[in-house]
């Protein structure tokens, strides 16, 4: 698979109708990508117990096809529930960095964001995207179930819109500053 | 045993021991007039029962701070720029026992009587030392640390004195009431 994403744009721009097959191929893989977005199982606060609520069988994450792994070389998605400390902030970026491409980030809750309640302390990291890119903010304190549920929805839609011509970036990815090195 | 049966056969042993002003709740709550007097008082306390050591801190009674012991900001408003004028007189509130020191709290449990005692000794801010109790209790091994590390109280004696609970890379003891937070690489 990882061949056929690296190799198919080279290969498909010197053919007639070239483009025809990436744009069937993207929304094949999209398809696929959004219908299977992995989270990374971590919570860090009182956001995770949203979190697992979201897993559990009243909200039922499932039919979303958002399995939790428990191992970040599986998972497409990292959830940061809860407060981030700045003696947290370097396993953060491991497990970031420890997942294949494409990942997603979603920051989940006041604290995630921008510090929230903690915003004047001194042992809290006043977001956490000041060490990783966040795809998806999710507003609470902390966020219901369904709020997490409307940011896989909204992650969705995100990856949706991501081609293999742009590489592995979405449309906002490729203009944005995120992974701008990469 | 009753509290002051337990106080007298104390201070039969130990003289210069005396009931604390402030008492912790309604435990027997004794005063310390140094350190040197800590590991016999502490010892003999293991040998009579109260062999348990539930826990130990440290207060900062520097002031000025409110009545809930939080520093009162002189410029509480985080958006004013530095060095604005003070919004907020900060004067020490009467009646409150403001001083320099930092007082260490030991709490002794016996299992046995259902008795606790607490021992309280004050050491000054700027040399705060005491011996450390890691020899006779397991237990003071780690909370030792974490009042060195956040108040910055040094136990001569301890086998591994270091940081417990903030990063390497953060300066000072947070919970000392003077502490001024130095911007560190996550602060930008």
């Amino acid at each position: 698979m990882g061949m056929v994403l690296e190799k198919l744009p080279g290969i498909t721009k010197g053919m007639p109708g070239g483009d025809l097959i990436l744009t069937t191929a993207d929304a094949l893989i999209d398809l696929g990508r959004k219908q299977s977005l992995w989270p990374m199982t971590f919570g860090l606060a009182c956001c995770a117990i949203e979190m697992m609520g979201s897993y559990a069988a009243r909200f039922d994450f499932d039919r979303f096809g958002v399995i939790p792994r428990a191992s970040p070389r599986q998972a497409d998605v990292m959830i940061v529930a809860g407060t981030v400390c700045k003696k947290m902030a370097e396993p953060i970026l491991e497990i970031y960095h420890q997942m294949p491409e494409p990942r997603f980030v979603i920051s989940m809750g006041s604290c995630a964001n921008c510090g929230g309640p903690y915003y004047d302390s001194y042992s809290v990291l006043k977001g956490v995207d000041r060490i990783v890119p966040v795809d998806v903010y999710i507003a609470g304190c902390p966020p219901r179930p369904e709020a997490l549920q409307y940011a896989f929805v909204k992650l969705q839609e995100k990856v949706a819109k991501m081609s293999l011509k742009n590489g592995l970036a979405t449309p906002q990815q490729e203009k944005g500053s995120r992974d701008a090195a990469a | 045993m009753t509290q002051d049966e337990l106080l007298s056969k104390i201070q039969s042993k130990f003289p210069k021991l005396e009931k604390a002003p402030v008492q912790v709740k309604d435990y027997l709550t004794l005063r310390l007039a140094s350190q040197e007097e800590l590991l016999p008082t502490a010892s003999w306390l293991k040998g009579n029962g109260f062999d348990y050591l539930d826990m130990l801190t440290a207060v900062d009674y520097l002031g000025p701070v409110d009545m809930k012991g939080y520093i009162r900001q002189p410029n509480f408003n985080p958006f004013l720029p530095e060095g604005a004028a003070p919004q907020a007189e900060s004067a020490p509130v009467a009646g409150y026992a403001y001083r320099p020191v930092l007082e260490l709290v030991w709490a002794f449990v016996s299992m046995k009587d259902k008795a606790r005692v607490f021992l309280k000794l004050e050491v000054p801010r700027d040399a705060a030392r005491a011996p450390s109790l890691s020899g006779l209790f397991k237990s003071a091994d780690w909370q030792e640390r974490e009042v060195f590390d956040l108040f910055g109280v040094v136990y001569d004696g301890h086998p591994n004195l270091t940081k417990i609970l903030t990063p390497d890379f953060l300066q000072g003891h947070p919970l000392r009431k003077d502490y001024v937070h130095i911007k560190d690489r996550y602060d930008e």
